[in-house]
């Protein structure tokens, strides 16, 4: 799997999930608007859509979704048409949401994001956990080995219809 | 056979059914609740992918929370989803009339057991750690996940002992070391933990600021915190709805008792904090670790970004800054001992800003009616509202408009959280009483005498 597109220069840290979408867009049962209200709740995105109108890669500064549970940031980021973020770290949560759903997290070192952040583009190898970056720097990540395989294959919740058996067995077996 | 143990790690051990490949392990929930806003991704994929199929009905719980009563159409299609499918498939649910915000809901039912596993498509979760419980908040695929196959994948988290010696004092209170814990922290400083509270303070707490304290760990990035089972807690157990009785309770609570930490059991890292320096704390920033002591300023250092947003400048005295709203809610402080605490400041008052109280459940909300503190909070001046989570996610009673800032006794002061806009600062329910009633941030300690009828 590989996603391969130009990058949106977030260069802060602690870019929240009510910033990513805010909670007054998830009053709703239908989840297609999302998209257009990404990062709607982060000021001065207006600028950075009309300088990146086409990434599909977010770069960022540390805790990279942090706050709520909302899987609604994910979905959002997906519905703007971004692939795939970049940053040193995310928030626990944002990043399982982001394996369940295909959408790829790649946590890279600290010293490493402002070449990232400077970059116009990214070539990013999910199975070999490596990105390319448009000046021939090459940054590595790591991703959870279980995890990754919901991101290339998806299935999380067919993984987890096929435990079942062994859960009420475990759970027949300690009443 | 084992080493002295964590109470983290005890209840992990007694829930993991194996491990996976990686950090991780598939472990067992005994509860999985859910609820309006975010439930419906989660009923939609079990209903049209699986046949609706659940593990076991009986664990689950529905609870209508976040807006409540519906705001609009958009918000009672949610509520219709969640209760049509309650009745549908046979689960527990709190509905309109008797619903609460399901971290304040959940505890005083008596459905969350000490030691239990609980998961909710809620980052405060983390809120039911103060049962020594194993508490925490996922997204909804993964609460799918949890009603189709009763358990969840979890990479297990470190632990963090953070030991709060002494006794609050001062005016300080369970919020104030909740933010004093997530200042010390910061913002991401326990991701990838589970704050394991102890010490003499933590054993001194009422569940309820065990509750407080707990809610907030998310807020330092933690997977949850969780405190160590005692008899503040057996006690609190005691005769709620869905708590054993007689005989019954008794062999639970032996069984709870042991829901401790082994003495020496060794942790990954550990935060100490003396409770008697703590002091009443606001924030001034756009995290819920940018804040500072009431009696202070906004920092010289403090990051340019959030004073732009919420409009200040380094040293202004914290007790400066005019309000254009107080709101007293929220799953951490929305409990009826809050209550009590806010009504005790605003007794024979007026407040100088548009005030909202709103309880954390109905329950709350009938008790404090029980105990006249709907007369003393409509006396001072302040709209009593239903139960619901409301101003706090910027849903609904109380939403800011831009611009407008509030003082509030909830945990999030994120750019827009309110309200478009809106800015907030994070106090404890006393503070924020005592600033409603100055129109200004400020402490109970400057109020002149009330003027009691």
């Amino acid at each position: 799997m590989i996603v391969e597109g130009s990058i949106f220069p977030l260069a802060r840290a602690n870019v929240d999930t009510d910033q990513i979408i805010p909670t007054r867009f998830l009053g709703s049962l239908d989840l297609r608007g999302l998209g257009r209200e990404c990062f709607s709740g982060l000021p001065g995105i207006d600028r950075l859509y009309a300088v990146h109108p086409d990434a599909t890669i977010v770069a960022a500064g540390e805790n990279f979704g942090a706050g709520s549970s909302r899987e609604h940031a994910v979905w959002a980021l997906q519905g703007r048409g971004f692939r795939a973020a970049i940053a040193p770290s995310f928030a626990r949560i944002f990043e399982e949401n982001a394996y369940n759903n295909g959408f790829v997290v790649c946590a890279v070192p600290p010293d490493a994001i402002d070449a990232v952040l400077a970059a116009r583009s990214a070539r990013i190898d999910v199975a070999a956990e490596s990105i390319l970056l448009d000046d021939g720097r090459t940054v590595e990540f790591k991703l959870d080995p279980l995890r990754k395989e919901f991101v290339l294959g998806g299935g999380f919740l067919a993984y987890m219809e096929a435990q079942i058996p062994e859960i009420r067995a475990w759970e027949a077996a300690k009443s | 056979m084992t080493a002295e143990r964590t109470l983290f790690a005890k209840v992990w051990d007694a829930h993991r059914v194996r491990d996976l490949p990686g950090n991780n392990a598939l472990i067992f929930i005994d509860r999985t609740v859910v609820y309006e806003l975010l439930g419906p991704p989660a009923i939609e994929q079990i209903e049209t992918r699986y046949g609706g199929a659940l593990y076991d009905p009986r664990r689950l719980v529905a609870v209508n929370d976040h807006v409540v009563p519906a705001k609009d159409s958009s918000t009672a299609e949610q509520a219709q989803v969640l209760r049509t499918w309650a009745r549908k498939r046979g689960v527990l649910l709190y509905d309109v009339g008797e619903n609460g915000i399901c971290h304040v809901l959940v505890p005083e039912r008596g459905l969350v057991v000490p030691g239990s596993t609980v998961v909710c498509s809620d980052s405060h979760t983390c809120t039911l750690g103060a049962f020594g419980a194993f508490a925490f908040g996922v997204g909804s695929t993964a609460l799918a996940g949890a009603m189709l196959s009763g358990a969840t994948i979890v990479a297990r988290p470190k632990v963090m002992r953070v030991f709060v010696r002494s006794r609050l004092q001062g005016g300080a209170t369970a919020k104030d070391l909740a933010l004093g814990v997530v200042a010390r922290l910061g913002f991401k400083g326990g991701t990838g933990y589970v704050l394991e509270f102890a010490g003499d303070c933590i054993a001194a707490l009422s569940m309820e600021e065990r509750m407080t304290l707990c809610n907030m760990a998310i807020e330092a990035g933690a997977t949850t915190g969780i405190c160590a089972v005692d008899e503040v807690t057996i006690s609190y157990m005691r005769g709620r709805e869905f708590s054993p009785g007689g005989e019954a309770f008794e062999r639970a609570a032996a069984a709870w008792r042991t829901l401790v930490a082994d003495d020496g059991a060794a942790y990954d890292a550990e935060l100490r904090i003396d409770a008697g320096e703590l002091v009443p704390t606001v924030t001034w920033g756009t995290n819920p670790g940018q804040s500072a002591p009431l009696e202070g300023i906004v920092p010289h250092d403090a990051e340019p970004a959030a004073l732009a947003y919420m409009e200040l400048e380094p040293g202004t005295p914290l007790r400066s800054i005019a309000l254009d709203q107080a709101f007293i809610g929220s799953c951490t402080n929305a409990r009826i001992g809050d209550l009590r605490a806010a009504a005790a400041v605003l007794a024979g008052r007026k407040v100088a800003i548009p005030t909202i109280v709103t309880p954390g459940s109905q329950a709350v909300k009938r008790q404090a009616e029980r105990e006249g503190l709907h007369d003393v909070f409509q006396d001072a001046g302040a709209l009593w509202t239903h139960a619901t989570c409301g101003a706090c996610p910027g849903l609904s009673t109380g939403v800011l408009a831009p611009g407008m800032r509030c003082i509030s006794s909830t945990n999030r002061n994120f750019p827009g959280r309110m309200g478009a806009g809106g800015r907030v600062h994070l106090a404890s329910p006393v503070v924020v009483a005592a600033s409603a009633v100055m129109g200004r941030i400020a402490s109970p300690s400057e109020l002149e005498a009330p003027v009691l009828a």
